[in-house]
C-alpha cells in the first residue's frame, strides 16, 4: 500500500543539549542576525514604504522639497479614482480567469520537470536544451511570431489565446527539474516495488515531497497571471478581455503623468501578491523531511 | 486514488474547456466588426469620453461604434500585431510622431481627393494649415485626416520675473537669453530656463525661428544651414551662460512649481500638472507666445485619424471621420476630453478664446509646424540631434566635429 | 503503457506549448535576420527581400552595438555576483527562523520582486534625482556634494545595477528557502555536536548541499542580466550618451521601435548565441563539478 510508504520517518531522537555555553552564544548570534536581516528589510523595502505614502499624498506635496516620507494631509482620492474610472470588477475577472488558466500550465510543467528529473531517455539533453533556449531570446523576438500562431489557431479575441502563451516557462521547468533531482530515487523504487502507477507516484509522492519549490512555484505563476499585460493588449480586440494590468496602463497620459495615481496603481496591484505570497511562504520553509530517507 | 482521478479529470476538463473555446471563439475572431458596427481604436483613457462624444453618430446614422482604447506606451506592439494579421480596427487614431511609421507600414487607407469627395468637412481648407494635406502626407499619399492638436508656448513665473525686475516675458530669444542670465544670478542653484534634454523638438522650434529649418529642399534632412547654426548658439550659449540646469533628469513641474526654473518652453499638459501639483500658485504663473526670432512659429504635435486599409466599412468609417472633423464636435472635445481641436472654426470658438491658457494655444496653433516626417524621428534623427547638441553643451565636445558628424549620421532620412 | 514512453507522457505536455511559442520563433528570427523585413513587409509578404549577412555585418560596424556589448558586460559582472551572494546570504539568514518575525521579514525582502516597473521607476528616480531626490538631500544633510546619479555617464551604470540587485533579490531569496528545506537538520545537528561553529557548518554542509540550487539561481541570473532591459529602459531610456544602454535596449531602440525587424533580429540571434554559449559552459563546468 501506497501509505505505507514511509515517506516521512520519525526523527532520530533529538540530541543531548548542546553545553550551556554555547546556547547562550547562539542566542546571541541569533539576535545579531536578527538585527541585521531587520535592518536590512528596512532598507530594502524603503522604496516600496515610499510608494506606498505616496499613494495616499496629495499632487502637491509629492512634488514637496525637503522630502517627507509620511503625507502630510493623506487622501484616497485616487483610490478613487481608480475605481471610477476602470472597469474594475471585468479586468478583475479577465485577470483570475487568466491566472486559473496558468495554475493548469503549473501542473503540466512539474510533470515535465519531474520527467526531465527521473527519467532517461532518448533525446532527454536534446529536449531540455529545448527548454534552456526559450529562456534566452528577448520577449519581443517571440511576440510576433507567437502571435501569428494564434492567430492561424483562430485564437485572437479569446481568454484561451490570451492564456496560452503564458502557460509554460523554460525558467519554471528548469526549476522543478533541479528541485526534483534531489528527491532520493530510492522513494521512487520503493513506491515501484509496491505496484503503484507512475502518475499517482507523481501525484502522492513527488507533488508532496516539492511542497517548498510548488509553493515557489504558485507564486511566480500567480504573479506572472496577475501581471499579464502583453498577450491581453494584444490578443484582444474588444476592451472586455482586458486584464488589470493593461486598464491600469490605460491611465498612462503620453507625455503627463500623475505620479500619485500610478502609485495608488501600483499599490493596488501588489495587495493580492503580498497576500499570495504570505499565505504561501509558509509552505516554501516547512519542506516535507527527506533527511529520514538518505 | 480517488485524488489521482480528479485531478486527471480536472485537466482533461480545463483541455476540453480551452479546446471549446478555440473553436467557438475563432469564428468570432476571424470576422472583422459586421456592417453597422465601427471598431475604434482611441489612445489612452479617454474612451468613455469618446463613447459620450459618437453618440450622435450612432443616432444619426444607425452604426455602432465599438472604442478600444489602446495604452501610448503599447501601440508599436498593438499595431504591428494588426498589420502582422492583416486584422485591424475601422478607424484608428495616430499620434502624429507616429505617423511616418504607421504611413509606410500600407495598411492605411490612402484618403485622395476623390475619397474624400462627399465629405464637406473634411476639407484640407478647414484643418490648420500644419497639419491638413500636404502637410501630413507621406511620399505624396494622405493616409490620415487631422484629430486633436497640441503645442509648446513659453511658461512663466509672473512673481519671480517682477521680483527679479524682469518687466514681461521675453518676445524674442535674445531677450530669453537675457533675462535667464539675470534669473540665474538670484543665487546658487537658481535658474533662468530649462532645456528639457530629451526634447529634440526645441533645437528644431529654434532653427525654425531663426528662419531656416532642417529639411533642404530635396526633402532631405540637412542641419548645415546658418539658421542651425544660430539654434546651436543659442541652445549652447543657456549652457554656457549657467541659466539652464546640466542635470539630465531634472523635473519641470518641480523646477517650474519651486521656482528653479521660472521659465520654460512645454505643452498644455504641463499646466494641468502645475495646477495639479500647486494650486497654490494660481494666478503667479502664466503663458506666452513662443519667443520669436525672425519667426514665432512653434511646435505641432497631437494625433490623426486614419482609415483601415482593409475595412469592410469604408463609407462608415468615413462618415465618422466627417462627423469627427465637425466644428461642434471638435468644441464638444475640447469640453470633454480637455484636447484642442485641429479645425479652424472650432479654435476660433468662444468657448476656447475665453479661455486664457487656450486663447493663447489656439494663437500659437495658428502658427506651429509638425516635425519633419522622417523615419523614426526619436529613435535616430531627433537622437543624434540630441547626443550632438548635448555632447558640444554639456561635455564640452568640439563643436565643429561634433556637428560634421550629426550631418552625415542624418543626412540620409528624407520625409519621402 | 510502455514503461518507455511514460518520460514522453510527463514531458510532452509541456513541451508542446513551449515549442510552439518559444522554440518556433527562435526559427523565425533566424530567418528573418537574413532579411530585410520592416513594418511594410510584415502585412505584405511579397515585399521582403533576403539580403544575405547584410544586417549582420551592419550589426558589427555599428559603434552603438559594441557600447551596448561593453555595458552590458559592466552590468552583468556587476549585477551576477551581487544578487547570488546577497541572496544567499539572506535566505541563510532568513532560514534561522520560523517565528512570526520571521515571516514577516520573508515578506519584506520578497516586496520589490513584485513591484510593478513602472512604480519602480516613479520611486527611483525620484530618490536619484539630482536636484529634488532623497539621496542628495540626505548627502547635503551630512554636507557631502551632490552626485548625479543618472546624469553622469559613469555613476549610472552603478545607479541602474543598484535597481535591479534590488529587485532581483526577491526570488532568488525564496528559491533559496526552498533549497534549504531539502538539507537534512541531522547534519548539522551531528556537526554542532561535534564541535563544528555555525559559520563551519554553513560553509561545509548547507552551501554543499546547495549546489543544485545556486547552479540554477547562476544560470538563470546570467542569463536575465544579459538581456537586462527593464531598469535603463525605464530609468534612463539607455542615457546619458548610451552610457546605460545594454544590449536588448539597443535591439529595442535600433529595431522593434522603428519596425526594422530583419536588423533587430539579426541583434537577437547574436544575443542569443552569446548567452547559449555562455550557458553551454556552465552546463559542461557543472557536469565536471559533479563527476
Amino acid at each position: 500500500m501506497l501509505t505505507d510508504i514511509p515517506v516521512q520517518t520519525p526523527r532520530k531522537p533529538l540530541p543531548p543539549p548542546a553545553p550551556e555555553v554555547r546556547r547562550s552564544a547562539r542566542r546571541k548570534g541569533s539576535a545579531l542576525v536578527g538585527t541585521l536581516l531587520l535592518a536590512g528589510a528596512l532598507l530594502i523595502a524603503f522604496p516600496f514604504l515610499w510608494m506606498v505614502f505616496a499613494s495616499v499624498k496629495p499632487r502637491s506635496e509629492s512634488v514637496a522639497y525637503p522630502p517627507a516620507l509620511l503625507p502630510k494631509r493623506p487622501t484616497f482620492d485616487f483610490y478613487v479614482e481608480l475605481f471610477v474610472r476602470l472597469d474594475f470588477g471585468r479586468y478583475l475577472l479577465n485577470t483570475l480567469l487568466i491566472v486559473v488558466i496558468c495554475m493548469f500550465g503549473l501542473l503540466a510543467m512539474a510533470a515535465a520537470g519531474y520527467g526531465f528529473a527521473k527519467f532517461r531517455f532518448r533525446g532527454r539533453s536534446a529536449l531540455f536544451f529545448l527548454v534552456l533556449v526559450t529562456m534566452m531570446i528577448p520577449g519581443q523576438v517571440t511576440m510576433i511570431p507567437s502571435y501569428l500562431i494564434l492567430d492561424g489557431m483562430h485564437l485572437t479575441n479569446t481568454i484561451p489565446g490570451i492564456a496560452l502563451p503564458m502557460l509554460v516557462s523554460g525558467f519554471s521547468i528548469f526549476l522543478f527539474r533541479q528541485f526534483m533531482t534531489t528527491i532520493p530515487n530510492e522513494v521512487i523504487e520503493a513506491a515501484r516495488i509496491d505496484g503503484a502507477g507512475e502518475w499517482r507516484i507523481f501525484a502522492r509522492i513527488i507533488l508532496p515531497m516539492s511542497r517548498p519549490i510548488l509553493a515557489v512555484q504558485v507564486v511566480l505563476t500567480f504573479i506572472a497571471g496577475w501581471n499579464a499585460f502583453l498577450w491581453p493588449l494584444i490578443i484582444a480586440n474588444d476592451p472586455n478581455l482586458y486584464t488589470l494590468s493593461v486598464g491600469l496602463s490605460l491611465l498612462n497620459q503620453q507625455l503627463a503623468t500623475n505620479p500619485s495615481l500610478q502609485m495608488a496603481a501600483s499599490t493596488l496591484m501588489i495587495v493580492p501578491i503580498l497576500v499570495v505570497f504570505v499565505v504561501f511562504q509558509r509552505h516554501i520553509v516547512q519542506g516535507f523531511a527527506l533527511s529520514g530517507l538518505k | 486514488m480517488k485524488r489521482i482521478r480528479w485531478v486527471a479529470a480536472a485537466v482533461a476538463a480545463a483541455m476540453t474547456v480551452s479546446l471549446a473555446a478555440c473553436s467557438s471563439g475563432g469564428g468570432e475572431a476571424a470576422s472583422p466588426a459586421g456592417p453597422g458596427k465601427l471598431t475604434v481604436w482611441v489612445m489612452g483613457d479617454s474612451s468613455a469620453h469618446f463613447d459620450e462624444l459618437v453618440k450622435p453618430f450612432t443616432e444619426e446614422t444607425g452604426t455602432a461604434v465599438e472604442t478600444v482604447p489602446i495604452p501610448w506606451d503599447s501601440v508599436d506592439q498593438k499595431f504591428t500585431t494588426a498589420v502582422a494579421s492583416g486584422n485591424g480596427p475601422d478607424v484608428l487614431q495616430i499620434g502624429v510622431s507616429k505617423l511616418r511609421t504607421f504611413a509606410d507600414s500600407g495598411a492605411l487607407l490612402p484618403l485622395d481627393d476623390e475619397t474624400l469627395a462627399n465629405h464637406k468637412n473634411l476639407a484640407s481648407s478647414n484643418f490648420l494649415d500644419g497639419v491638413a494635406g500636404d502637410a501630413t502626407a507621406v511620399d505624396g499619399k494622405v493616409v490620415s485626416l487631422p484629430w486633436v492638436s497640441d503645442t509648446r508656448v513659453l511658461f512663466y513665473r509672473t512673481d519671480i520675473l517682477s521680483a527679479a525686475g524682469v518687466a514681461g516675458p521675453p518676445a524674442t530669444w535674445d531677450e530669453l537669453r537675457a533675462d535667464a542670465k539675470k534669473l540665474s544670478g538670484r543665487g546658487a542653484g537658481k535658474f533662468g530656463f530649462h532645456v528639457p534634454q530629451w526634447d529634440s523638438a526645441l533645437p528644431v522650434t529654434m532653427t525654425r525661428n531663426f528662419g531656416g529649418d532642417i529639411v533642404g529642399s530635396d526633402g532631405k534632412i540637412n542641419f548645415g544651414t546658418p539658421e542651425f547654426e544660430k539654434a546651436v548658439d543659442l541652445y549652447t550659449g543657456l549652457y554656457s551662460d549657467k541659466s539652464v540646469p546640466t542635470n539630465s533628469d531634472f523635473d519641470q513641474v518641480q523646477g517650474f512649481v519651486s521656482g528653479v526654473t521660472p521659465m520654460l518652453v512645454s505643452g498644455p499638459y504641463l499646466a494641468a500638472a502645475i495646477k495639479q501639483a500647486a494650486p497654490q500658485l494660481d494666478g503667479k504663473w502664466i503663458v506666452a507666445p513662443m519667443p520669436k526670432a525672425v519667426t514665432g512659429t512653434s511646435l505641432l504635435a497631437g494625433s490623426n485619424l486614419g482609415i483601415w486599409k482593409s475595412t469592410k466599412n469604408k463609407d462608415a468609417a468615413l462618415q465618422l471621420l466627417d462627423f469627427l472633423s465637425r466644428p461642434d464636435t471638435q468644441v464638444k472635445w475640447f469640453g470633454l476630453d480637455g484636447q484642442l481641436p485641429t479645425v479652424k472654426a472650432a479654435l476660433a470658438d468662444p468657448k476656447l478664446s475665453s479661455d486664457p491658457l487656450a486663447a493663447v494655444y489656439s494663437k500659437q496653433l495658428m502658427d506651429s509646424k509638425l516635425l519633419p516626417l522622417v523615419p523614426n524621428w526619436d529613435g535616430e534623427t531627433g537622437k543624434a540631434l540630441l547626443d550632438a547638441l548635448n555632447a558640444i553643451a554639456l561635455t564640452g565636445a568640439d563643436r565643429g566635429q561634433t556637428l560634421q558628424k550629426l550631418f552625415g549620421a542624418t543626412g540620409n532620412s528624407s520625409i519621402n | 503503457m510502455k514503461t518507455r514512453l511514460i518520460p514522453f507522457a510527463f514531458v510532452v505536455p509541456a513541451m508542446l506549448p513551449l515549442i510552439a511559442f518559444g522554440v518556433l520563433p527562435i526559427g523565425v528570427a533566424l530567418v528573418v535576420s537574413f532579411t530585410d523585413m520592416n513594418l511594410a513587409g510584415l502585412g505584405d509578404w511579397s515585399q521582403i527581400e533576403f539580403v544575405g549577412s547584410a544586417n549582420y555585418s551592419r550589426l558589427f560596424a555599428d559603434a552603438a552595438f559594441w557600447q551596448a556589448l561593453a555595458n552590458t558586460a559592466v552590468f552583468a559582472g556587476l549585477g551576477v555576483p551581487a544578487v547570488i551572494v546577497l541572496s544567499l546570504v539572506i535566505a541563510l539568514g532568513l532560514n534561522r527562523g520560523q517565528g512570526r518575525f520571521y515571516r514577516a521579514l520573508r515578506s519584506f525582502y520578497f516586496v520589490p520582486a513584485i513591484t510593478g516597473i513602472v512604480a519602480v521607476a516613479l520611486v527611483w528616480g525620484y530618490l536619484y534625482n539630482t536636484q529634488f531626490g532623497l539621496f542628495n538631500y540626505l548627502l547635503s544633510l551630512a554636507g557631502l556634494p551632490a552626485v548625479p546619479w543618472l546624469s553622469d555617464p559613469g555613476v549610472v551604470k552603478f545607479s541602474v545595477v543598484l535597481v535591479a540587485v534590488w529587485r532581483g533579490l526577491g526570488l532568488n531569496v525564496i528559491i533559496f528557502l526552498a533549497a534549504l528545506q531539502g538539507v537534512p537538520k541531522e547534519y548539522l545537528e551531528a556537526a554542532a555536536i561535534d564541535g563544528a561553529s555555525e559559520l563551519r557548518r554553513t560553509v561545509s554542509i548547507v552551501i554543499p548541499l546547495l549546489r543544485v540550487a545556486i547552479f540554477f539561481v547562476t544560470v538563470t541570473t546570467v542569463i536575465a542580466w544579459l538581456q537586462f532591459f527593464d531598469e535603463p529602459f525605464v530609468l534612463t531610456k539607455g542615457g546619458p550618451l548610451g552610457a546605460s544602454t545594454s544590449i536588448s535596449l539597443f535591439l529595442y531602440q535600433k529595431g522593434f521601435a522603428a519596425s526594422q525587424f530583419g536588423y533587430a533580429s539579426a541583434g537577437s540571434v547574436v544575443l542569443f548565441a552569446l548567452i547559449a554559449a555562455v550557458t553551454v559552459i556552465q552546463l559542461r563546468v557543472r557536469r565536471t563539478d559533479a563527476d
